[in-house]
């Protein structure tokens, strides 16, 4: 990397004029330090402080009271426990069982910190893996490779508040494409009212989600793959391995470091998730779909007290929690080279 | 022979799979869109029938014509977010590549640090500053305008677009610099003359990245800028006229959605090369 190595600046030491280096970074660091590095520090401030946004006069010191506050709101930490199949159970659910009782939980809301990783369960799994397959398809459809990323890049451009207005209606009861579709292949009336059952909200708003990302993450899989030289999936081929076997041996191993980004930006993405949620559900039904992002928001400024200490204080517990996902995330991806 | 005819019909098979599957995953990417741009024609009575059609089976403009009647603020929402969002692109390219260039090419005291600075922020969730940035812009009379939000924005998307373009300027060879400084160019003109169009393509690329941010931001927006029809951006607008109008007229909504996306989708496929790069840029980041 050429670092800039300047000569002028190292045989003597410049005046202070506005042809530096420090004026050109000045407006930038301006504007940042101002709008992005005050606010931060100013949240971690307050998060140690009660502090109603209309009673500033009683705003007051309270040390780590507005963190142990999280950990005793059973609107954040509850949570369901194991969810075990009730009732007699049918052969389907005896054979799946080891599948069923991780998912039921997995589907049983809790407080908005477990809905969360809830949603981050359903989502990021599925964001690693239906992208990768969908990237190997284009991979192989040659000349027609473009048409195809570019159509699937289409929702990637389209914001989060739009294609949650137009899956809530996807999903709607009578008149959505869904209900419709189901009632066209199984016949009957089926009625579900996907954002407005506590067992369903959740999946739906996940399978939106991976959908919307789904043309980013394919992109970012088929630059992966452009890396690999051709030569090594031949050599595989040659030897005699079946496709899968050398997509198994070669080609996942050789693509782990954007598995791992992807996989990494999804899970970052997955703990933030906010839009969605106050568009399509407000939380609901019940807190099922409460996340982390939504319930600060809404007590910092829905749930009329204007909380901003407690508020500040959720934001920042999740960072924490976010930058420890990053790390151990980071670690374990060192620990497999 | 037999053997080699297998083969290919095998070859054709397999094709004939990749493609289908290929074609119906496009399908579904692109059909809600489609759906919706189909649909914002439909007449009332279309649209509210238990026999769901994909093309309209008449035709007809009453959508728009109530969506401009009774939607006032729309008007607000479209102009607000292209001034915001191009607000944000010019303040965000200037001061971001200004910034980038002085921490690419020169060596000076607290360089590292300053980019440590700027680097380590990528890392943390904008959500963190919300409560922060409310109390800021509310001190300063900034909450419900276009200059708190545009600047709440480019703080934000700085760090990234500095990251890219530092990148981008160091592969600018330095002999270009250095003959410039020969020719008795300032740093200031050598930026302009050499930099900036040496770094154009990363700039667009950049530029689009920071364009689609800001265009889509949502929660900044919802929590700065929810006050007036007059300050709202387009993401807070449609998801209030949702609510507004969920129950009464799906197909005016409708039209707003598709007036809401399809700037943005006509740009990319004008754009797709830039965007494409932008976006992957900006994932790769870390």
């Amino acid at each position: 990397m050429t670092t800039g190595h300047e000569r002028g600046t190292q045989r003597r030491r410049q005046r202070w004029t506005l042809d530096s280096p420090y004026a050109f970074l000045a407006p930038a660091l301006l504007v940042f330090c101002t709008f992005a590095i005050y606010p931060i520090l100013r949240s971690l401030y307050l998060s140690f402080f009660h502090y109603e946004f209309l009673r500033p006069e009683q705003m007051h010191w309270v040390g780590l009271a507005n963190y142990r506050e999280i950990l005793a709101d059973e609107r954040v930490t509850g949570w369901p426990g194991l969810v075990f199949p009730k009732g007699p159970l049918t052969v389907w659910q005896i054979m799946l069982y080891p599948v069923l009782v991780p998912w039921l939980t997995v589907n049983t809301p809790g407080g908005a910190f477990w809905n969360t990783i809830r949603f981050t369960l359903m989502y990021v799994p599925a964001t690693i893996v239906l992208p990768l397959f969908a990237a190997l398809l284009v991979d192989r459809a040659g000349r027609a490779a473009g048409l195809f990323r570019t159509l699937n890049f289409l929702p990637v451009v389209v914001s989060v508040a739009v294609v949650s207005i137009i899956w809530m209606w996807i999903y709607h009861p009578e008149y959505g494409v869904v209900n419709t579709l189901l009632r066209g292949a199984f016949g009957g009336s089926a009625g579900y009212t996907w954002l407005s059952d506590a067992r369903l909200a959740m999946p739906a708003i996940a399978a939106m989600a991976v959908w919307h990302g789904l043309g980013l993450n394919m992109l970012l899989y088929l630059v992966g793959l452009q890396r690999i030289p051709p030569e090594l999936t031949e050599a595989a081929r040659v030897d005699g391995a079946t496709g899968w076997q050398a997509l198994r041996a070669v080609t996942i191993p050789l693509l782990r470091p954007t598995i791992f980004l992807v996989g990494l930006l999804a899970l970052i993405g997955a703990l933030k998730v906010f839009g969605q949620m106050f568009i399509m559900t407000q939380g609901g039904p019940g807190d099922s779909t409460l996340t982390m992002v939504l319930y600060l928001y809404n007590v910092a400024f829905r749930y009329g007290r204007f909380r901003f200490g407690y508020a500040s204080a959720l934001a920042w517990a999740l960072a924490a929690f976010i930058f420890l996902v990053t790390l151990v995330a980071f670690r374990l991806s060192k620990e497999r080279e | 022979m037999a053997l080699a005819s297998i083969d290919r019909a095998r070859r054709i098979g397999n094709s004939v799979v990749l493609y289908v599957t290929l074609a119906a995953i496009s399908v579904v990417s692109v059909l809600p869109f489609l759906w919706i741009i189909l649909s914002s024609f439909k007449p009332h009575d279309e649209l509210y029938s238990k026999q769901l059609t994909f093309l309209p089976h008449h035709y007809t403009l009453e959508n728009y014509t109530k969506m401009f009647e009774r939607m006032a603020g729309f008007g607000y929402y479209y102009r607000n977010s292209i001034l915001v969002s191009f607000g944000t692109v010019i303040l965000t390219l200037f001061t971001g590549s200004l910034a980038a260039y002085a921490l690419s090419r020169f060596r000076f005291r607290g360089a590292n640090a300053i980019f440590l600075v700027f680097l380590g922020t990528i890392m943390v969730p904008g959500e963190v500053g919300l409560i922060g940035q409310y109390e800021l812009l509310s001190a300063y009379g900034l909450l419900n305008t276009l200059t708190g939000l545009t600047l709440s924005y480019t703080a934000f998307n700085l760090a990234l677009t500095i990251f890219i373009m530092r990148n981008v300027f160091a592969a600018v060879p330095q002999e270009m610099l250095d003959a410039a400084r020969v020719d008795g160019c300032s740093w200031w003109e050598s930026f302009w003359q050499i930099m900036v169009p040496m770094g154009a393509s990363g700039l667009a690329a950049a530029g689009t990245l920071v364009f689609l941010n800001a265009w889509n931001e949502f929660i900044f927006a919802l929590t700065m800028n929810d006050w007036t029809d007059e300050a709202r951006t387009l993401t807070v607008g449609i998801q209030l006229l949702q609510g507004q109008w969920q129950h009464w007229d799906y197909g005016v909504l409708f039209s707003s959605v598709m007036l809401s996306f399809l700037p943005v989708i006509v740009l990319f496929l004008l754009l797709q090369r830039t965007f494409m790069r932008g976006l992957t840029a900006g994932a790769i980041k870390g």
